[in-house]
């Protein structure tokens, strides 16, 4: 049995987040994942915005946390070493009614103290963002809005935590939960954990994670979701996240200018599904939004769709709830159920509220060496010729490009295995290399080697992401 | 900084000719720079005969046609820079180029960018279904195949009838795997005649014209596919463990993204445009080759 302070369940951005936030106390943590690696779920799939926060209703817990959160992002990216672009944005209406919706959304935001809101005119909009269709009536313009990429977030916090002494638990899920005097006693298919709190943080899981101790206030109805990405070379591209506010009050579509420099475009919306495969209807939907709102993009541009599933979190009855549920049924259980948009904005915040208060409960006392700083991965694309000489001096792989599309070496992809790797995608979400217009497939199977020599596996057992997904012909590949 | 009158990206067929025709031409100073360790880009995993009908005037396979040109140019006092990524070029005619060696700057007169083309993937056509292992590009499979023994699955379907997926249906076969069909969206097979008639027709590989891939079925590995009939619009379950796309070639102009109407430029092979066949993509590196050449003697 391991002995542990706080226990974190669910190892996706907000337990991430949460851990890392945790370890500003003097607490011994546990962060449990039950997948091969972090930021595979909700994390990994989603629109990437940073919101500016002018869409919550004054005085509840997300209104508030949206916008402090949105102010501290790129505090918190410069302390993790994430690329965060605050490239703004612009919802857009093409109507009368949709340009009453944006003043609404405008005033509101003036209430909530978001910093430089403006409303523009269609004209005005199309000089700030050329791209935009000749029918856009108005803009609401927030600059603070920005762009990160989650899964890479989320990936660093973790990193930090465990710099900072949080023991991270793979591939352990957990199977019951229990009182003790102590506090809880968690079993997993691994071994029995002992603590005194818990933080759950199961994404899709939350509710019935939440049930294996108490009775859960929301149920968690998943949505499904489908999104587009088009190269970074495509043309037309905004430079800013632009929303588009639809006149018949349906479903709105974001185009965002990532930080990698693709354009994603998306979401469709499929409710009550959990199914992260693309449907048809959903694709269809986001090119005619695309089409309609940035009409210069040209489609045949794109290198990637894929579908994305979120905890939308309902009442028993059914009915949708409008803000976050921190739920704390028991002293030193804190439950994060049905945290979705501005999910990732608020991740942060999410992960200090629930620290600050488990740090009382347990009388925790600051930790002295608390180090909130990351290194990321030095990343030789981004260095000017002079240094990147120095660096292929230094480390010869520097000077080895395996990711011809992204221009990512194969010192980046040893060291991104070196932080947690162990599979292709969990090097694409570490390194970069496979995100761009081939889609990995010049790079692969010098990922996959590199994969097979530093697992100490073969070549045959090397997965594309997570157990069932080898990527030849199971054992039979050649070691 | 090392300077070079003539730059050539790209050691593959028209990039090989190129460099031999500028020196043939009176050029006496050829950098020839390939990202590959070895020379003749996508040809060494070309195992299949077909090449070099015309310019030998017997059917080699791609690595003794790579051979022959790899000869011509030890003849010649080409420099060859295997293992060499140009990462970019500029305005001021310099190019950075990486390797394991280092990484160092070139000023060039002249630039011939033979970088051939790129493999299209199946993410940019956008398929509803999910997303698993098991789908590869026929480039992709046949390098991990020719050039490193792996076996990628057994029951195979082949989207696209062009040369590369009719030469991956064999390939697979060959292998001992079932192709269960190569699709095609044409009433044509998309290649040339003579790989129908040896790939196709001889191993009495299932084609299917006028049909696509509507559905990507399988997590975490690939189970089938949905083929659905462009003419009537019928659907069919097709079970697969392996998905090969051979949907088209791009040409890889990336690196002179913004440079492209500079007079210090040339473009040669199937960066140009996509040839049928590596012939004409070395004829083409040849004229452009000697004509670049030509002009640095004056």
């Amino acid at each position: 049995m391991k002995d542990l302070d706080v226990v974190v369940i669910g190892g996706g951005l907000l337990g991430c987040l949460a851990a890392r936030n945790l370890c500003r106390w003097n607490l011994h943590i546990a962060l449990l994942e039950a997948r091969e690696d972090v930021c595979t779920g909700i994390s990994r799939a989603n629109t990437a915005i940073v919101y500016p926060g002018y869409d919550h209703k004054p005085g509840t817990l997300k209104s508030e946390m949206c916008v402090r959160a949105n102010a501290r992002f790129d505090a918190l990216c410069q302390e993790l070493d994430v690329p965060f672009s605050r490239c703004g944005s612009l919802m857009v209406s093409f109507g009368e009614k949709a340009d009453a919706v944006l003043r609404k959304k405008y005033e509101n935001g003036l209430l909530l103290g978001v910093p430089g809101l403006r409303m523009l005119s269609g004209e005005e909009a199309r000089k700030m963002e050329p791209a935009l269709a000749e029918g856009v009536s108005s803009a609401l313009y927030a600059p603070t809005a920005g762009t990160v990429n989650p899964w890479e977030l989320g990936i660093a916090a973790c990193e930090n935590a465990t710099a900072n002494g949080v023991e991270l638990c793979l591939n352990t899920c957990v199977l019951g939960i229990g009182r003790t005097a102590k506090g809880y006693r968690i079993e997993t298919d691994q071994e029995v954990f002992s603590c005194r709190a818990v933080v759950n943080c199961s994404g899709l899981s939350a509710d019935s994670v939440q049930k294996l101790l108490f009775p859960t206030p929301v149920y968690i109805a998943p949505d499904a979701a489908d999104y587009l990405i088009l190269d970074k070379s495509a043309e037309n591209k905004p430079a800013h996240i632009i929303q588009y506010e639809p006149e018949d009050g349906g479903k709105g579509f974001n185009a965002v200018p990532t930080v990698e420099g693709s354009l994603l475009l998306g979401p469709s919306e499929r409710k009550n599904e959990v199914d992260f495969a693309v449907s048809k209807e959903g694709l269809s939907f986001v090119r005619e939004r695309a089409a309609r709102v940035l009409p210069g993009l040209n489609l045949q541009d794109t290198i990637r769709s894929f579908a994305a599933v979120r905890p939308n979190p309902q009442h028993p009855d059914g009915s949708s709830i409008g803000s976050y549920v921190i739920d704390n049924p028991d002293s030193g259980f804190w439950s994060l159920i049905g945290i979705k948009t501005p999910g990732l904005t608020c991740a942060d915040e999410l992960g200090r509220y629930v620290a600050d208060r488990l740090a009382a409960e347990l009388c925790a006392e600051e930790r002295p060496g608390f180090d909130p700083h990351r290194v990321g991965i030095r990343r030789a694309r981004d260095l000017p010729l002079s240094e990147r000489v120095v660096l292929v001096q230094e480390n010869a792989a520097y000077g080895e490009i395996l990711c011809h599309c992204e221009g990512v070496t194969k010192a980046e992809i040893l060291e991104a295995i070196r932080r947690g790797a162990v599979s292709v995608d969990g090097v694409k979400r570490r390194a970069g290399s496979g995100m761009g217009c081939c889609q990995g497939s010049r790079c692969e199977r010098a990922v996959m080697e590199l994969l097979a020599a530093e697992l100490g596996v073969p070549v045959g057992a090397v997965r594309k992401d997570g157990p069932g997904s080898e990527i030849l012909e199971g054992s039979h590949g050649k070691n | 900084m090392e300077r070079t009158e003539l730059l050539i990206v790209g050691a593959g067929a028209a990039g090989i000719s190129a460099a031999c025709a500028a020196w043939d031409a009176g050029c006496r100073d050829v950098l020839l720079a390939d990202r590959l360790p070895y020379a003749g880009g996508i040809l060494p995993q070309c195992i299949h005969e077909g090449f070099g009908l015309s310019a030998f005037g017997s059917e080699l396979t791609g690595p003794a046609y790579v051979e022959r040109l790899a000869e011509g140019l030890a003849q010649r006092g080409v420099r060859f820079l295997p293992g060499k990524e140009v990462l970019a070029v500029t305005k001021e005619k310099t190019a950075v180029l990486s390797g394991k060696g280092g990484v160092e700057e070139i000023r060039f007169e002249r630039l011939i960018l033979a970088t051939g083309s790129r493999e299209r993937t199946v993410g940019s056509l956008s398929i509803a279904g999910t997303r698993p292992a098991g789908i590869f590009t026929a480039g992709q499979a046949q390098e991990m195949i020719n050039l490193h023994h792996w076996r990628l699955g057994s029951q195979v379907v082949i989207l696209g009838s062009g040369d590369m997926g009719m030469i991956l249906a064999r390939r697979f076969t060959l292998e001992g795997k079932q192709v269960l069909a190569v699709l095609e969206q044409d009433a044509h097979y998309g290649g040339l005649a003579r790989n129908f008639h040896r790939c196709i027709e001889a191993y009495q590989i299932p084609i299917r014209y006028r049909c696509t891939v509507r559905e990507i079925h399988g997590m975490p590995r690939i189970t089938g596919v949905t083929v659905e009939a462009l003419d009537n619009g019928k659907s069919e379950f097709l079970p697969c463990d392996t998905l090969v796309t051979a949907i088209g070639l791009v040409p890889e102009r990336e690196l002179i993204r913004g440079f492209e109407k500079e007079p210090w430029l040339s473009l040669a092979g199937n960066c140009s445009r996509v040839y049928e066949l590596a012939d004409s993509a070395a004829a083409e590196g040849a004229k452009v080759g000697r004509y670049v050449g030509k002009q640095l003697v004056k």
